[in-house]
């Protein structure tokens, strides 16, 4: 049976996923396909800890799975006499390319953009072959992070969900903030936050069962309870319940003025994140994008927020869902405390560290 | 435990709805039958669930066991096997409803081989059939090299080593070369030659992850090819030999070698699943122990848990020198130390993969090393290495078995592959033995020929057996002759040799006619065997007082004008043909050839010397006069 885990970050969704490989009956073959990179290097090196298991289990990234799966063995089929060759991943070929162009650059490396509409494209032209073969490599397929794909991929997802192998998603709709392609216009409206609706739909179409985790294990009670108010009610998200009641000493949330930042840092060895290289320019401190942080956690975070983070933070302005997914994901890597550095911390309605 | 919805149905199977509405089924493949077998019947409730319908056939080996004690609930338990890349099919009983399932598969099978321009094969495509394949042929038909290619195909390796270290330039098809030269020097664009080997399995066989559209023919299965083409890398430098006049010889330092699988991925080593065991005709006379094919075979031989002990224990045994007696000497080099060096200098034993235990075990025969056994020993002992029941090698190569064996061990050795060839490997065996051809079943055989490969199909299965029993007969002579000529026995073999002499001036084995007696074979089974390798034969039989249309009616259905004639005596003139011979010859010149006194009655001694009359009249210089279906004969051997 096709099976959705939607939970809440800390849910230890990743864990759930070895959790299955390590109940699986001998013999029983099985693929993890993660999106990042850092998630996929997490599992396998979790998962090697584990080893031999009675199953087999194989751990590769999205693109990995649909490079090797999809396209690889039956490119041929839908263009005849080519051979991939690697794997363009900033390339564009433009708008209007069609064809083979639209597909693959000049050396025959498949564009990451259209990657999934390829692998369809491919599967079509091999009448099902390729899912076929998947079908005799596996009986489990366990995605995670499910919430980062869009567009064709969702078709990629159905396609295997119609098939005889068990497929088991597990994401957090709200950290939806990666896409295999930004500029997808195919199924736009479930883009982000709103894939939600598409897994909704493939649950009353009978394709796919959905449960909901909304224990964490990371985040204190405090920091869930600010990730949840970051997203409008009628989105429909249960309320966020922590285990975790290990008191720090430092807990909760704060605001820390810049001159402080450095000292902060010192003091409690936080995880310094940001949304992009160019925002907090001026800080030099270790920071690391927000799109990369995901499946990590810190005792304590160190954020510097968008202007539309500290206009939330000031007057409780609603942020705009894509925003909201960033502050979330940003959050909710913190088991003890969040910091909110910025130049006029007095104006954020936190308390204030100072060293 | 709640029962497994049964899910998605498959459609060259059995569907939900062919079953009815409370009945429904699943199918799926894999890779070992018997613990998936287990692991899906642990999925179910045993005690509510009741496992019925499972048939098993004869044909498996192994036969398939429940875990002890068997569940009680299993009412009657078997399981359906129906031959090589075999369907299990399990019908599990649940009050009024039925699941049945379904496992295809189990071997490996290669369906076919493709071999383009690598050494004798221009183009090679050949089909090979389950269980045991024969493959004959002259000497130089490329026997071996079908073997070799099989080998480099699967192991990416040649005599043991990796293909680009043995790569030369006779590799390539010699006509090829020459042509492209040619073509070269006449200043016509020509493409460089190149190597193409391929082969190809079943769709649903595993190794699915090697499944693709890869190869030449753009077939959807699991395969490997190997490519030899000029490279990319060096197309400058070719361009430029070319240009200069270069000899008649490929630059193959300017060629790469592509090893991949049909999903179009390299392969770097011999894949798991494609264990392959290659015993080739050459025996072992160095001190270094065994072949590369032999260890290979060796190590696959030996389960992981095992390989482990031994590789833990040669460790061991070396790091223990090293601790122990190498330990007074690395004491008396410190104490020499400031006459060496200035850091401590010792010695150790090398613990290097070069010095791992499989280069240090060999296997032995009654305590003799193989390398120094008898060459039929070692051949003994590769087929039982190779063929045991344990062993993982899904594909056998044996070339020329026969070599090195006396009569009795090969009849041994052949009733050992004949034992273990079943349902679980696939065999190749090259021969020039008529008699290893015989025993192992003429139905099995693929001809090769100019590079070209015919099968033996639809042969009547009491002709095999036929052969089989008959085992000492000369086939390979019917097999492979350029033209063939069969006639009753020995004297009408050489009498028809003198006579074609006679006829054309040239003797018949100088043109390639091979002309064979029956000895204890039947007219008819030889004329089956010739028409089904459609091969050419001209027939002469003595009438044995029957009408020649009389004679010809049994066999008719083998004949055809112009290519499988039967030629009868005529019956007016004798029923063999020492009468015939009498009867269209002046008498005196037959007695001064055969040296016969005129008191002898000469049918009488003819007869009674059907061979030595024979050989007096092929080494007479006087020739005498033949019988009409003779003449003919000739005429349609000419």
């Amino acid at each position: 049976m096709n099976k959705l885990t939607l939970a809440v970050a800390g849910g230890r969704k990743t864990q759930s996923i070895i959790d299955r490989c390590l109940a699986a009956p001998r013999g029983r073959r099985i693929l993890v396909v993660t999106y990042t990179m850092a998630n996929q290097d997490q599992l396998k090196s979790r998962l090697s800890r584990h080893r031999p298991m009675e199953a087999t289990v194989d751990v590769q990234g999205w693109f990995g799975f649909l490079l090797s799966h999809w396209v690889r063995p039956y490119l041929p089929k839908r263009f005849p006499g080519r051979r991939l060759t690697g794997f363009d991943f900033p390339g564009d070929p433009g708008r209007y390319a069609t064809g083979e162009n639209r597909f693959l650059d000049q050396a025959g490396r498949a564009y990451k953009l259209h990657l999934a509409q390829l692998a369809l494209e491919t599967d079509g032209a091999s009448s099902g072959s390729v899912v076929d073969r998947l079908t005799n490599l596996y009986d489990e397929i366990h995605i995670d992070e499910v919430q980062d794909l869009n567009g064709y991929d969702l078709e990629v997802l159905a396609r295997l969900m119609n098939s005889t192998i068990d497929l088991n998603l597990v994401g957090d709709v709200r950290q939806a903030i990666l896409h295999t392609n930004p500029q997808e216009r195919r199924h736009k409206p479930y883009k982000g936050l709103n894939i939600k609706k598409w897994f909704e739909e493939q649950e009353f179409a009978g394709n796919l069962e959905i449960e909901h985790q909304a224990t964490t294990y990371r985040s204190i009670q405090t920091i869930a309870d600010f990730a949840d108010g970051l997203f409008d009610p009628s989105l429909g998200f249960a309320p966020t319940v922590s285990v975790n009641a290990i008191a720090t000493g430092h807990d909760g949330l704060f605001a820390v003025a810049t001159e402080h930042a450095r000292p902060y840092l010192e003091t409690f060895d936080a995880m310094c994140l940001r949304r992009m290289k160019t925002s907090a320019k001026s800080l030099e401190l270790p920071f690391r994008n927000i799109g990369v942080s995901k499946g990590l956690e810190s005792q304590h975070v160190l954020v510097a927020p968008t202007d539309n983070v500290t206009k939330y933070l000031r007057n409780g302005k609603a942020l705009e869902p894509s925003a909201a997914c960033y502050l979330y994901v940003a959050v909710t890597r913190a088991r003890a405390s969040i910091a909110f550095v910025c130049d006029r911390p007095e104006l954020l309605r936190l308390p204030i560290w100072t060293p | 435990m709640p029962v497994p919805a049964p899910r998605s149905t498959d459609a060259t199977s059995i569907t939900r709805n062919s079953l009815g509405p409370t009945h429904s089924a699943t199918v799926w493949r894999t890779l070992s039958f018997r613990s998936t077998i287990l692991d899906y019947l642990q999925q179910f409730d045993l005690l509510t669930w009741q496992v019925s319908n499972l048939t098993l056939l004869p044909k498996l080996k192994t036969p398939f066991r429940f875990p002890s004690p068997a569940p009680r609930s299993f009412v009657h338990s078997s399981i359906n096997v129906s031959g090589f890349g075999c369907r299990f099919t399990l019908t599990v009983e649940y009050k009024h409803s039925i699941v049945v399932k379904t496992w295809d598969n189990v071997s490996e099978m290669i369906e076919r081989i493709v071999i383009d321009g690598y050494r004798r094969f221009q183009r090679l495509d050949l089909s090979p059939i389950p269980g045991l394949n024969i493959v004959v042929g002259d000497n130089e038909s490329g026997k071996s090299t079908l073997l070799e290619a099989v080998s480099l195909a699967f192991t990416g390796r040649v005599n043991g080593n990796w293909a680009s270290e043995e790569l030369n330039p006779y590799w390539f098809h010699q006509g090829r070369v020459k042509r492209f030269f040619e073509d070269l020097r006449a200043g016509g664009a020509t493409s460089p030659p190149e190597i193409l080997i391929e082969i190809y399995l079943g769709e649903d066989d595993e190794p699915q992850r090697m499944r693709g559209v890869h190869n030449s023919i753009g077939a959807d299965c699991p395969g490997v090819s190997v490519s030899i083409a000029p490279s990319d890398d060096f197309a400058e430098e070719f361009r430029l030999y070319l240009a200069d006049t270069p000899p008649s010889i490929l630059p193959v330092e300017f060629y790469g070698i592509e090893w991949r699988d049909f999903a179009d991925n390299p392969l770097h080593q011999r894949p798991r699943e494609l264990a392959v065991s290659y015993i080739d005709a050459r025996t072992i006379r160095s001190t270094s122990g065994v072949d590369y094919h032999t260890r290979a075979m060796l190590t696959d031989y030996l389960d992981g848990k095992e390989r482990a002990t031994i590789s833990l224990a040669h460790r061991r045994s070396r790091q223990l020198i090293t601790d122990e007696t190498l330990k007074g000497i690395n004491e008396r080099i410190a104490a020499d130390e400031s006459f060496l060096h200035d850091r401590s200098v010792g010695l150790q034993m090398d613990q290097s993969s070069r010095t791992s235990w499989e280069t240090g075990i060999v296997p032995q025969v009654d305590g003799i090393p193989f390398a120094m056994s008898g060459q039929g020993q070692q051949a003994a002992m590769k087929v039982a290495l190779a063929m045991s029941r344990r062993h993982e090698t899904a594909f056998v190569l044996i070339e020329e078995p026969e070599n090195h064996l006396s009569h009795t061990n090969l009849t041994r050795l052949l009733s050992r592959i004949q034992m273990l060839a079943g349902d679980r490997q696939q065999l190749f065996v090259t021969t020039h033995s008529s008699f290893v051809l015989n025993r192992l079943g003429l139905d099995r055989l693929h001809l090769l020929h100019d590079g070209r490969t015919a099968r033996l199909t639809g042969l009547d299965e009491s002709t095999v057996k036929y052969f089989r029993k008959l085992s000492g007969y000369d086939t390979l002579r019917l097999v492979l002759a350029t033209k063939l000529a069969l006639v009753e026995g020995p004297s009408d073999a050489i009498v028809l040799e003198r006579a074609y002499l006679d006829a054309t001036g040239t003797h018949p084995t100088d043109v390639g006619i091979d002309i064979v007696a029956m000895g204890g074979l039947t007219f008819g089974r030889a004329l089956e065997l010739c028409q089904r390798l459609d091969r050419s034969v001209v027939v002469l039989q003595d009438n044995d007082g029957r009408a020649p249309d009389e004679v010809r009616e049994s066999v008719k259905d083998f004949l055809e004008r112009g290519k499988r004639e039967l030629l009868v005596s005529d019956q007016s003139s004798g029923t063999t043909l020492e009468p015939q011979l009498i009867a269209i010859n002046d008498e005196s010149l037959l007695r001064k050839v055969l040296g016969v006194a005129s008191n002898a009655d000469l049918n009488t001694w003819m007869t009674n010397n059907k061979t030595e009359s024979a050989l007096r009249i092929l080494d007479s210089p006087d020739s005498i006069a033949y019988p009409d279906y003779i003449s003919e004969a000739i005429e349609l051997l000419k």
